[in-house]
């Protein structure tokens, strides 16, 4: 399998605060990769300089989409980033609330469309072709997720479960390789839990989408994930199978716990 | 009765106290320089006649109507908490516009009235005041409407691209001290396309610098412009005629082939020329909205960086908003100069900006047929405190009217009197939400 990510010793700081310390990591094509840590280890940091909301100080990041060259994301914008087929989701999700379920995706359905305000105002055989492009993609996603029932409702009414869902949908909607997850099963309940865990594989065998996950439950992280990286204060301590992780002594003190029970 | 009892019964006859005092100040004589405190206190011991029926000081007055509004408002409450007076009315007032036939008889009703509007109305300062207070006012909504309402950019210098819309019109007609492009005898017809090409590049000159920048540091960036613009106007002797402005700019003429038509001193073929344009900036704005622009404007102004990561470039929309809502202003700017034949810089004042902004705030944030709405409302409430002042108004009380008219608003229709679509989605929502809570 060739490589989809290639991030090297990339070091981010806020002032001097260092939020990521010369880290280096890779990600396969097909891949379900994980990265776990403590609170303020660094994960969500790390999402926002792969997706351009944040520019560390040094370092590399290499994305090497299916046909073309490699691109470095560096000084990317991140509407560039999605443009070149990375996705994500947010940690306290962010949908736009006062549209619809439908609309929300299908706004990510026609973001790399080059129709611009003449065509939208003159609605244009290439304009029409486009909007029954996206309605078709918006209904194939909307019941990918299990969210085709909820198609009209607003945003904002959704339970918790349904909005990471919506977000997965919409984040595929833009057609990515590699499809981000910040905590998705954060704030979700046991059964939603299940079936998120057995959508995010769907994702991925189905679509074929890479995924790259930052989780904190532990049961979803090693049932799904087949490598991990393990952050701490910034830095990557570990790298491994679930079953290496859970061997590793330097993540059992950094982050698992030294019981069982709290592993769990 | 107890002491708590007491206590709120005393506090809420104080806060009417206070309140209905304002009010009769805030209505009462002047003060003057001598005597500072005259006003205040002539407008709480003068007599005034209570309905005809005794006389009583004004404070009284103003003291009784202020309970009595509290005991209606108490009464109106206390009918039942679920249905109280101002739900049923609000879902009544919702039944009647959410009925499928609304929408269609409204419009027609709307389009016959508009029609008709100058033949009906004689008055000549009404007839002037239609076409330069209130039609040009609805094109600057409409315009005011896709930068605030559409892509959630509050923009506090509007009235910049208005201007700049009025001044190329007095330079293309040779109006200006500055020497036209293409010779002062250009088809008038053209003025138009190029007013509002420059309205469209000094939006996208304006965008691209500043919108960058969020929420109240862009307010104050476009503040600054619509300054910056008057004071060009105001400065720029050589080129925009100074503080004095530019008069003999000619009225609106057509000549296009075998067409030649002037557009003289009776405003009534302008306000069918404005009216025509009002059409097709609704046409060109409404495709906009439901559009793939309009949704990518909805996603920046709900979660900018939910919409980035999407792949929406933020910059580009809001610049796009920013030209196009720049163009019906521009063509406002040019009516205005070629029906009042004179410009000055003392026109385009941050009041204006404001008084526009009222408007799509009065008429709902983002529904086109709101704005219009307010701009009609607002602006036919203006004139008419103007032509027929009730007693003792003077011109700068307009804003205490217009003011208690928007925090109402504020409190009772906070989306504004129609609200857009995909706001009053959200605001439901939220209701429902409360509501599920009691």
């Amino acid at each position: 399998m060739s490589n989809l990510f290639e991030v090297s010793n990339v070091t981010l700081r806020f002032g001097g605060v260092v939020s990521l310390s010369d880290v280096s990591l890779h990600q396969k094509r097909g891949e379900i990769l994980a990265v776990i840590g403590p609170n303020g280890a660094g994960k969500t940091s790390l999402f926002n300089s792969l997706t351009g909301v944040y520019q560390p100080q040094e370092g590399s990041i290499t994305f090497i989409p299916k046909e073309g060259e490699p691109v470095s994301f560096i000084g990317k914008k991140p509407h560039v980033i999605s443009d070149n087929g990375v996705a994500r989701t947010f940690q306290a999700s962010r949908m736009f609330n006062a549209l619809t379920t439908f609309e929300n995706v299908k706004i990510g359905a026609e973001s790399h469309k080059g129709i611009g305000a003449l065509g939208a105002i003159f609605r244009g055989p290439a304009t029409r072709k486009d909007e029954k492009y996206s309605d078709a993609r918006t209904w194939e996603l909307l019941n990918f997720v299990g969210l085709r029932a909820k198609a009209n409702h607003i945003a904002s009414s959704l339970s918790y479960g349904e909005r990471r869902r919506l977000e997965i949908a919409r984040g595929l909607a833009t057609n990515p390789e590699v499809l981000l997850l910040d905590e998705p099963a954060a704030g979700t309940n046991p059964s939603e839990k299940l079936e998120l865990t057995d959508l995010i594989r769907k994702v991925r065998d189905e679509m074929g989408v890479s995924i790259l996950l930052i989780e904190h439950d532990m049961k979803l992280v090693m049932s799904l994930a087949e490598r991990l990286y393990v952050l701490n204060f910034g830095s990557v301590i570990a790298e491994g199978t679930p079953d290496e992780i859970r061997a590793n002594q330097n993540v059992v003190n950094a982050y698992l716990g030294t019981t069982t029970r709290d592993a769990n | 009765m107890n002491f708590p009892t007491i206590k709120k019964f005393s506090t809420q006859a104080l806060t009417i106290l206070l309140l209905s005092e304002l009010a009769a100040v805030i209505t009462g004589p002047p003060g003057s320089a001598d005597a500072p405190w005259s006003g205040v206190q002539g407008s709480i011991t003068q007599k005034t006649s209570f309905f005809g029926l005794f006389i009583v000081g004004r404070w009284i007055f103003f003291y009784a109507i202020g309970i009595a509004c509290y005991v209606v408002a108490l009464s109106l409450r206390k009918v039942n908490s679920k249905t109280s007076a101002l739900k049923t009315f609000r879902s009544s007032y919702n039944s009647i516009t959410d009925n499928k036939y609304f929408k269609p008889l409204a419009l027609v009703a709307v389009a016959i009235l508009a029609i008709l509007l100058p033949t009906i109305i004689s008055d000549p300062f009404w007839r002037q005041a239609m076409v330069s207070q209130i039609a040009v006012f609805i094109l600057l909504a409409l315009g005011l409407n896709v930068v605030v309402g559409f892509a959630g950019l509050l923009d506090l210098g509007f009235v910049a691209f208005y201007a700049v819309g009025a001044y190329a019109t007095a330079w293309c007609t040779g109006a200006l001290p500055m020497p036209p492009i293409f010779g002062s005898h250009i088809n008038p017809f053209f003025t138009i396309p190029i007013a509002i090409g420059l309205a469209m590049v000094s939006g996208v000159i304006l965008g691209i610098p500043t919108l960058r920048l969020r929420g109240d540091y862009l307010a104050i960036v476009t503040l600054g412009f619509g300054e910056i613009i008057t004071l060009f106007a105001n400065n720029l002797t050589g080129v925009t005629g100074g503080a004095q402005g530019t008069k003999q700019i000619p009225h609106f003429s057509l000549h296009l082939g075998p067409l030649k038509y002037i557009w003289g001193l009776d405003p009534a073929p302008y306000y069918y020329l404005v009216i025509g344009f009002v059409i097709f900036f609704i046409f060109i704005f409404f495709s906009l909205e439901h559009s793939r622009v309009g949704r990518a404007w909805t996603a920046i102004r709900e979660d900018e960086v939910a919409a980035e990561s999407l792949g929406i470039n933020p910059l580009k929309y809001k610049v796009m908003a920013f030209a196009i809502g720049a163009a019906s202003a521009g063509f406002a700017g040019v009516m205005t100069a070629a029906q009042s034949n004179y410009l000055t810089p003392a026109t385009f004042t941050l009041y204006l900006s404001i008084n526009i902004l009222v408007l799509v705030i009065f008429g709902g944030m983002g529904s086109i047929f709101g704005v219009v709405f307010g701009a009609i409302v607002i602006q036919t409430i203006t004139m008419y405190l103007i032509h027929s002042p009730p007693a003792g108004y003077q011109a700068q009380d307009l804003y205490i009217y217009i003011g208690a008219l928007l925090v109402i608003m504020m409190i009772f229709r906070p989306a504004g009197l129609f609200p857009a679509r995909r706001r009053h989605r959200a605001d439901s929502d939220a209701s429902r939400l409360e509501d599920s809570n009691v």
